[in-house]
């Protein structure tokens, strides 16, 4: 008998944002079944991908998994940079995330990698935290915002799965800041004049979105555990990044006042800033990504500061153009039903699963 | 009808090409322009100037027979002046390293610090030739006076007087980190936060890492405590160092601890504010800023021989008995250097 090309079956969950999108796009090709799911509607229809509307905060995950038989599960839904309320973000974080951990867990299931979207906010941001943050130092953070508090209880329950399944290889993938104009960081940047906090030009470390969709479809494909931070190499000084997107910083921020400032930036720019990324833009955050570059031979083919440039061009939205996402859904639909009757014509197995 | 000739200059800027193909297209900035003759004069004002001062030192040196102005000095303060501009110029155009640090920037306050270490506290230094060229080191100092003008010295000396000028990079107390405008400055000048995971990269990467075991509890001691010496933390700099193989170059400062002669701490008011210590001084808080300016005292550095601590494997790290021999070892080499340099010097200000 063949041994079935790994992975075969794969489920991503959190589909519907760009990022998604081109995991689902990048991942297409190299496997035989792609299915993805979300609250909402896709924003990009993929022929080869089977879409269902499942919502991670209701226990429905561990279903589809079983149903489906999925061998790998890519959990993208985790909020890191949203306008949304903090206990909202939580539901979904945790919660959301302890029903695929559920849902994957079991000695009979069928689940042999779990690749799980984290960010660099994990670490928080604090002027006594070392100048650059090794995987093994989130462990310092005491949670200062409500998202890192969220990162850090997910990634923990991750860990504990992976110790209680060691036959289902768990990654982490900490990703870095990104700025395309979906996050709040390139919101902040993209206005003509930034308020900055007085006396403070942080170090910024920026990921394009192509990297990070790259850095998740290889961990998606690849055997690697544990904790990876996945940032572009290099610095920007808030400064420079300001510079090169052609705006002036207005530095009447006080320091520390960290929710009055997201305060005063929200009513003057209309930019909802998070918590962690205030203490970001104070102290600024940078992590070692030399174990990405060791254990997956691969880095991120972007510098922080060709991030920053690619988004001055306007360039780092060419990723989705001009998302409508009822549209999409519709037209996704289209092309499932067109594809498994192509399938059923040819005498192939039926899909067993889809809408 | 003028508003007409207004919209139209806005709108279509007078552009001038020049002679070259590989020129940039020059669009005047809009608004009045100055007759040529004004427009020259300011161009050429500074070079006047210059001429003027050098013809006034050389009448006043032939007058009085002594130099009144050094032009050397002046001509440092003018490359300053036109540094800063050409740095004002380059825009986002730069790179800083992991730490913030931005050498080029840091190189451009050579000329000020240069002059406070040659003019005001004619700093003598001693045992250059113990610091390597190249290759990682960790430079070990006692630390005094209220502000850490001995760290901006044992940096300028390093560019002073040795052959191959390096920049050291010095650990900073994660308080003064997190402090508006302090911060940015000691980060973009190559500062970085006093973690053993900052010192082992710095070293890693074959820097050469000033460091002051002795913490705020040295800046923070009273004038009466003056060079005795504290208690060198927990020798967890010996440890670093035995990691990542370098040498420990101990480095006696003698000076500093003259220049804010701390007459009494206020705790209460520290604590109040936030910081380490509060100092009292005959001048601050009493004369405000003016009581920030610290005293001419004459300043002598020694760099002594390095202790080589990278001959140990870096297991012996984890060694409490050897690693606190080690730090004895630096901290009796420090004080002894402190007591022989004091004898060297005549008196405090002289």
């Amino acid at each position: 008998m063949v041994t079935p090309p790994f992975p075969s079956r794969v489920l991503i969950t959190g589909v519907s944002n760009p990022l998604g999108a081109e995991v689902a796009r990048r991942l297409a090709p190299q496997v035989p079944w792609l299915f993805g799911c979300d609250v909402d509607d896709p924003v990009s229809a993929n022929e080869d991908m089977d879409f269902v509307h499942a919502d991670m905060r209701q226990s429905v995950i561990g279903k589809l998994v079983r149903r489906l038989r999925i061998d790998t599960v890519v959990h993208l839904a985790v909020i890191v940079d949203s306008g949304r309320g903090d206990r909202a973000t939580h539901e979904t974080n945790v919660i959301g995330t302890m029903n695929v951990l559920a849902g994957c867990a079991g000695p009979a299931s069928s689940v042999k990698r779990l690749v799980v979207k984290s960010s660099q906010a994990v670490y928080g941001a604090r002027p006594e935290y070392p100048s650059v943050l090794a995987e093994e130092m989130a462990s310092l953070s005491r949670g200062e915002s409500s998202i890192t508090r969220d990162l850090i209880e997910l990634e923990q329950l991750s860990h504990d799965f992976a110790l209680r399944n060691p036959e289902c290889r768990v990654a982490r993938m900490r990703l870095g800041y990104r700025v395309t104009r979906e996050t709040s960081l390139g919101r902040y940047l993209s206005q003509p004049l930034i308020p900055t906090f007085a006396g403070f030009d942080p170090r910024l470390q920026l990921l394009a979105e192509e990297d990070a969709a790259e850095a998740i479809a290889l961990a998606a494909l690849g055997k690697q555990e544990g904790a990876f931070n996945v940032a572009g190499d290099g610095v920007v000084l808030l400064s420079q990044a300001i510079t090169i997107m052609g705006a002036r910083s207005v530095p009447v921020l006080p320091p520390y006042a960290g929710w009055a400032s997201r305060m005063a930036i929200r009513s003057t720019t209309g930019v909802r800033l998070p918590s962690h990324l205030a203490e970001v833009l104070m102290f600024g955050s940078v992590v070692d990504c030399a174990r990405l570059h060791q254990e997956f031979a691969w880095k991120p083919a972007h510098s922080s500061r060709a991030a920053i440039d690619l988004f001055a061009q306007g360039k780092s939205e060419d990723v989705i153009e001009a998302p409508s996402p009822p549209q999409e859904y519709e037209l996704q639909r289209y092309l499932q039903r067109r594809k498994r009757e192509r399938r059923h014509g040819a005498g192939h197995a039926a899909l067993t699963a889809g809408p | 009808m003028s508003r007409d000739t207004v919209a139209v200059y806005t709108d279509a800027p007078r552009v001038r090409r020049r002679h070259s193909r590989d020129a940039k297209v020059v669009t005047p900035a809009p608004g009045l322009r100055m007759p040529r003759a004004v427009r020259r004069l300011r161009r050429n004002a500074p070079m006047y100037a210059i001429q003027g001062l050098s013809d006034l030192s050389t009448r006043l040196r032939e007058l009085t027979g002594r130099e009144i102005i050094d032009m050397n000095r002046v001509m440092e303060l003018v490359q300053f002046a036109y540094q800063q501009q050409q740095l004002a110029k380059r825009g986002a155009n730069y790179v800083v390293d992991d730490f913030g640090f931005d050498a080029e920037w840091t190189e451009s306050f050579l000329p000020i610090f240069k002059a406070l270490y040659r003019d005001y506290w004619r700093v003598e230094t001693s045992g250059m030739e113990h610091v390597p060229s190249s290759g990682r080191t960790l430079l070990v100092a006692n630390h005094a006076g209220v502000l850490p003008w001995d760290g901006t010295m044992i940096k300028t000396a390093l560019f002073v007087e040795h052959p191959h000028p390096r920049h050291a990079r010095a650990l900073v107390a994660s308080l003064f980190m997190g402090m508006p405008f302090l911060s940015w400055f000691l980060r973009r000048t190559g500062q970085t936060v006093g973690h053993p995971d900052d010192t082992r990269r710095l070293l890693e990467r074959d820097q050469l890492v000033l460091v002051f075991p002795e913490g705020v509890r040295g800046t923070g001691k009273l004038y009466a405590d003056r060079y005795k010496l504290r208690r060198f933390g927990r020798g967890g700099f010996v440890s670093t160092a035995i990691r990542a193989g370098a040498p420990i170059v101990p480095v006696s400062v003698v000076g500093a601890e003259e220049i804010y002669p701390m007459i009494a701490d206020v705790p209460a008011l520290a604590k109040l504010m936030g910081l380490p210590y509060f100092p009292v001084t005959p001048f601050w808080p009493w004369l405000g800023p003016l009581g920030m300016i610290p005293l001419p005292s004459k300043w002598r550095i020694q760099f002594h021989e390095p202790v080589h601590v990278e001959v140990h494997p870096p297991e012996a790290a984890d060694d409490q008995n050897l690693v606190m021999a080690l730090s004895d070892e630096v901290r009796d080499t420090i004080q002894q250097g402190v007591y022989d340099n004091l004898k060297l010097r005549r008196g405090v200000f002289i």
